[in-house]
């Protein structure tokens, strides 16, 4: 423990990847007392970049993981609701649950256009079995929301067989992958019948229609939103660990010497400012250095991220890494336009319908 | 001594290489980005064996188990 008091108590508060992860890491950098983690879902810990890919097409288990080996007290479908940083508890259903170190791993949510409980969103399991239960029913469907997860739920619903239509701020994607993948994943989805309409705004006018920028009404049967995620934080609110709503940890990912936060929550240095990662690999990455950092202090090894982002719809498959949106012209290193491809620019690297080890494509990207 | 098997469920496996990543001495996808186990088999409580847990858990598609 290098000089610093014992650790016999630590609680995880987040039972997704990132919470999962801090636990087994927790254990491989020799952690064995009492470990607790808290999840407000009622699910085990399963694999979120399914939801909105295999499991909306046809697999019922995509997104199950393995069973969890960290042999911790696993407090699911209940919610911390505060943490006092001075006392060393994390509030959970009216009890006090004391550590010697907490992993803060509560995630994000959907971000919402309304405050109607009956606004359609994909974030959860449960989410997520909804969904296809719709989609079985042959809806028309509009979605809101251009990027990844709006890209990828249009592409379940229309291989669901339903009429669907996107709605997006400027051209899909663009803002997160530039303009060369967005063409693309653009070009894919028009030919296999997706709707596509842009405007500078859209707003819910009830549970059937969506008013747009210039005025224009759509009305479908189902209206699903996908813009973006928002951080669970508010649960901190008057803990002193949030600035502005925001985590921001250092570069091992810790807020104090005995407060982590890692996973889609926490806002991390980069080298294009603080920011957060809200990406399965990252996740992983971030929980690993920081739960090291927790046991081993300044001895654990700094963070160090190059992202890895991966998505599909409309029969192409993209892996890519580095900071997204790449800048201009993509470089082809193998294929070509129209079919499988390597491509890189500097910095950063995509393969779209082209098998290849994230270690190869990496060192694509910083060739 | 007791040995873990590393298991592979190939239809699942979308060769994203992850699993390389976390333990290259034991796992690498060959040229047409197949998964191959180089090493099947891990001592439980080895450095070994936690690359493998490792590349089991990083698996976004959980096309890996360790039994």
């Amino acid at each position: 423990m290098s000089g610093q008091e014992p650790v016999a108590r630590v609680v995880v508060v987040g039972n997704g990847i990132a919470g999962l992860t801090a636990a087994d890491a927790l254990r491989d950098a020799g952690f064995d007392g009492e470990l607790t983690i808290v999840g407000d879902e009622r699910h085990p810990a399963y694999s979120r970049p399914a939801l909105s890919k295999a499991l909306l097409r046809d697999e019922l288990d995509a997104h199950e993981l393995p069973a969890p080996t960290h042999g911790a007290t696993e407090l699911l479908g209940v919610a911390a609701t505060g943490v006092v940083p001075q006392r060393r508890v994390v509030q959970v259903g009216g009890e006090e649950l004391p550590y010697d170190r907490l992993v803060i791993a509560s995630g994000s949510r959907a971000r919402r256009l309304t405050d109607d409980p009956g606004e359609v969103t994909l974030r959860g399991l449960d989410d997520a079995f909804a969904l296809r239960e719709r989609l079985a029913t042959r809806p028309s469907v509009v979605v809101v929301g251009g990027g990844p997860l709006g890209m990828e739920v249009a592409s379940g619903a229309l291989a669901s067989g339903c009429e669907v239509t996107l709605v997006s701020q400027g051209r899909p994607l663009i803002t997160q992958l530039g303009r060369h993948l967005s063409d693309l994943f653009t070009t894919s989805a028009l030919e296999q019948g997706l709707t596509l309409v842009e405007t500078g705004s859209a707003r819910l006018d009830g549970p059937s229609r969506v008013l747009l920028a210039d005025g224009t009404a759509l009305e479908a049967d189902l209206i699903v939103t996908a813009v973006g995620d928002v951080p669970n934080t508010e649960w901190l609110a008057g803990s002193g660990l949030a600035r502005c709503g925001a985590l921001e940890v250092d570069h091992r990912g810790l807020l104090r010497p005995d407060i982590a936060a890692v996973g889609d929550v926490a806002a991390l240095p980069t080298p294009y400012g603080t920011r957060r990662i809200p990406l399965w690999s990252s996740a992983i990455d971030q929980s690993k250095v920081a739960a090291a950092a927790l046991i081993r202090g300044e001895e654990a090894p700094p963070l160090s991220i190059q992202p890895y982002f991966w998505t599909e719809g409309f029969g192409l498959s993209l892996k890519a890494v580095g900071f997204m949106p790449p800048s201009g012209e993509p470089e082809y290193v193998d294929g070509g336009p129209g079919g499988p491809a390597l491509i890189r620019w500097p910095g950063a690297a995509a393969a779209i319908n082209y098998r290849i080890p994230i270690p190869r494509l990496r060192r694509a990207a910083a060739a | 001594m007791r040995l873990l098997t590393i298991e592979l469920d190939r239809p699942r496996c979308e060769g994203h290489g992850l699993c390389e990543e976390a333990a290259p001495d034991l796992m690498h996808l060959d040229g047409n980005g197949e998964l191959v186990i180089d090493v099947p088999q891990v001592e439980a409580g080895t450095p070994e064996a936690r690359a493998a847990a490792a590349a089991v858990r990083v698996c976004p598609v959980a096309g890996l188990r360790l039994a």
